[in-house]
């Protein structure tokens, strides 16, 4: 059970650095932003190119030269997050819901297909590979690189919770997700707030495609696909649009998996994990924190 | 779309600049220009086409590229030959994205260019779906590397397989474990119809067998990097080797992922696990790893000069199926030799008629229903990051 726990954790808190892009963007402006999976994707090629442009590096400095490549590549995808929005969404702020769903699903296509174009279909076996001491932990094999990654995230996810919470850029986020009209009347500079929030959670996503790509060792320009679904699904099950609803989701999701593959094998793991979503949702349609919407007359 | 709007471009540019384009741009332009003259397929003056379906996109267009390089290889030596019948051949590529739909697209788009025999075919579940497409054409479809025995249990009469069927695989594998004296096995696939093939027919043939107990059959979800899952499933019920029967990519990850968690035993992987880079995602696990494969330019002997060709067309090496698809257009030429036409009947008649042409997988015989007479899989191992031949079977 230890090992069931420990591998939902380290699944669930990728999702959850995913998710958090989502819930995010939707909390602020009602998009279903299906490009963000493919950000991660981004993310985890920027770290490809920039560790094999530093050529060889020592083993022992691997851990460090990963964790600048990852801020690195942190601010890069947050900058491509900025530009998806000024070029394709904001547009269409306007616009009916469907056709920026739509134009996401485009991005999403567009990102994918041009890394494909650029990168070459093949996949890529990542420079620097984190492999690290196993030991045993209350029955859980662990390992090193495992506790890293995990550390890390959490360390982003407080972070964004205190800027959130307590910054007033945070407070500027809040009230849009409240009333965008009313923040402006406020004086609020709403694209600017926007701006930002497209920045920090493609920045998140970015994270854990440089992450993903040094633990598991292999990235492809497809690799944002399913994980987006998943991230997505964390999203809504921790309530879409809150920010510890996404972190929760994610590990939610982690756990239901893990034990789900456990109980009736690992065919099922995905059959269980969807149907339990449904029924989650049919008791609680707004997740596990999200607010009910309280309809305005 | 890509032709059409290369095709605008051209047009606006001076022709001479054409005379100088590759085949294989003339191959696009031609395919969206002649469509309707081309629809005559028994017309008899004009290049004779090669309709080939096969993943250009998606995750499976690396191997896709490895097998339209290959095809293109045997339509220009033989162009350089004087073509076929005293006409040259052309290849048209249509991708199939490894997707159901894309590939009844491409397959509907390869007809109605004029196609004259199909040769393509890398996905077994996106291939499928192509065949009452090309039987209604009446064209004849060599299929250089889906491997499904689905594809021959339709009993259509245009489809014939120059690669191993699922069922010969499997017995390559049983033939292996027993030799080998492997007693507990775990087979997994990757829920794809070629991989669920080889997985359920490989466990059939085991447990009818008896030697060796299938102590797990189970399923994973392609295209994602974490299988603690099944690694952890693995773990449990310890077998002495396991059977990966998917594709590499996720192949890889998991042997990877294997080797983390302390896995003692043995790993053979199938036949769409053999790529290089199996062993750059596996890192370190992927030494000693068996593969059940037909024989590829490396591990061949005597294929020193075609690898040498290639690189020289492509500048880059030739993958999996690369051979295959080599052949495929090679035995197509041969049929619309010996047939003396472009009819897909007739070349149907001269493809069941060949008997012992030179193929890389040897001599060629089709059986009754239309598969290769013996399989002609061998067992491979990861040497030094590389695949060589540990085992002929014989």
């Amino acid at each position: 059970v230890a090992q069931l726990i420990w591998d939902g954790l380290f699944v669930g808190s990728f999702y959850a650095l995913i998710a958090l892009g989502y819930s995010m963007v939707y909390g602020i402006i009602k998009l279903l932003n299906f490009a963000h999976g493919d950000i991660y994707m981004l993310g985890a090629f920027i770290g490809f190119a920039a560790l094999t442009s530093l050529g060889g590096i020592p083993a022992s400095l691997s851990i460090g030269a990963l964790l600048v490549v990852m801020l690195l590549s942190m601010a890069l995808t947050g900058t491509a997050g900025v530009i998806i929005e000024r070029l394709a969404y904001r547009p269409l702020r306007g616009a009916p819901r469907l056709a920026v769903l739509i134009t996401a699903v485009g991005v999403s296509f567009s990102l994918e297909y041009g890394i494909s174009a650029i990168a070459g279909p093949n996949p890529k076996a990542f420079p620097v590979r984190l492999e690290g001491n196993v030991f045993d932990l209350i029955g859980a094999r662990v390992s090193l690189p495992q506790i890293i990654l995990i550390l890390i995230a959490a360390v982003l996810m407080i972070l964004l919770n205190f800027y959130i919470q307590s910054t007033s850029t945070g407070r500027a986020m809040r009230s849009i997700a409240l009333d965008r009209n009313a923040s402006l009347l406020m004086g609020i500079n709403v694209n600017q707030v926007i701006t930002r929030t497209f920045f920090i959670g493609s920045a998140l996503a970015g994270a854990a495609g440089v992450m993903a790509g040094a633990y598991y060792g292999k990235i492809d320009f497809l690799m944002g696909f399913i994980i987006g679904l998943k991230a997505f699904t964390a999203a809504v099950i921790g309530g879409i649009g809150n920010i510890r609803g996404a972190m929760l989701g994610g590990l939610v999701l982690g756990f239901v998996e893990a034990f789900g593959s456990e109980w009736f094998g690992g065919q099922w793991r995905d059959v269980f994990a969807f149907a339990v979503l449904i029924l989650f949702l049919t008791l609680r349609p707004t997740g596990i924190l999200g607010e009910r919407v309280t309809e305005r007359v | 779309m890509k032709s059409g709007k290369r095709g605008t471009i051209l047009v606006g540019i001076a022709t001479a600049v054409l005379l100088t384009t590759s085949a294989c741009s003339g191959g696009l332009l031609g395919g969206g220009g002649d469509g309707a003259a081309g629809g005559d397929a028994s017309g008899d003056s004009g290049p004779i086409k090669i309709g080939m379906v096969i993943p250009i996109s998606g995750s499976s267009a690396p191997t896709g590229e490895y097998m339209k390089n290959g095809a293109q290889l045997a339509i220009d030596e033989i162009n350089a030959d004087g073509g076929v019948l005293g006409r040259q051949l052309e290849l048209d590529v249509e991708d199939e994205a490894c997707d159901a739909q894309q590939s009844v697209a491409g397959a509907n788009k390869a007809v109605s260019n004029g196609v004259v025999v199909s040769v393509g075919g890398y996905c077994s579940g996106a291939t499928l779906p192509t065949i009452p497409i090309f039987q209604k054409a009446g064209i004849p479809m060599i299929i250089p590397a889906a491997n499904s025995q689905d594809l021959v249990n339709q009993g259509a009469e245009n489809v014939f397989m120059i690669n191993g069927t699922g069922k010969q695989q499997s017995t390559a594998a049983l033939t292996f474990i027993k030799k080998e004296g492997f007693e507990t096995v775990a087979i997994v696939d990757d829920n794809t119809s070629y991989s669920k093939d080889i997985n359920t027919e490989s466990r059939a043939q085991i447990e009818e067998d008896g030697s060796a107990e299938v102590v797990l059959s189970t399923s994973v979800t392609a295209g994602e990097s974490d299988y603690s899952a099944v690694v952890r499933d693995i773990m449990g019920a310890n077998p002495a080797l396991v059977y990966w029967t998917g594709y590499y990519q996720e192949g890889g990850l998991i042997i990877n992922q294997l080797k983390n968690a302390g896995f003692a035993g043995q790993v053979m992987v199938a036949d769409g696990s053999v790529d290089p880079s199996l062993s750059q995602i596996a890192g370190a696990g992927a030494e000693g790893v068996f593969a059940t494969m037909t024989q590829t330019p490396d591990t061949l002997e005597g294929a020193e000069d075609w690898i040498a060709n290639y690189k020289k067309a492509f500048s880059s090496d030739p993958g999996p199926y690369s051979t295959q698809s080599y052949d495929a257009v090679r035995l197509a030429a041969e049929a619309i030799d010996k047939a003396e036409s472009t009819d897909g009947d007739d070349i149907i008649k001269a493809l069941e008629d060949i008997d012992g042409f030179q193929m890389f997988s040897g001599p060629l015989k089709f059986t009754p229903e239309h598969t290769l007479s013996s399989g002609g899989f061998v067992i491979l191992v990861v040497k030094d990051g590389k695949f060589v031949l540990e085992d002929d079977l014989s």
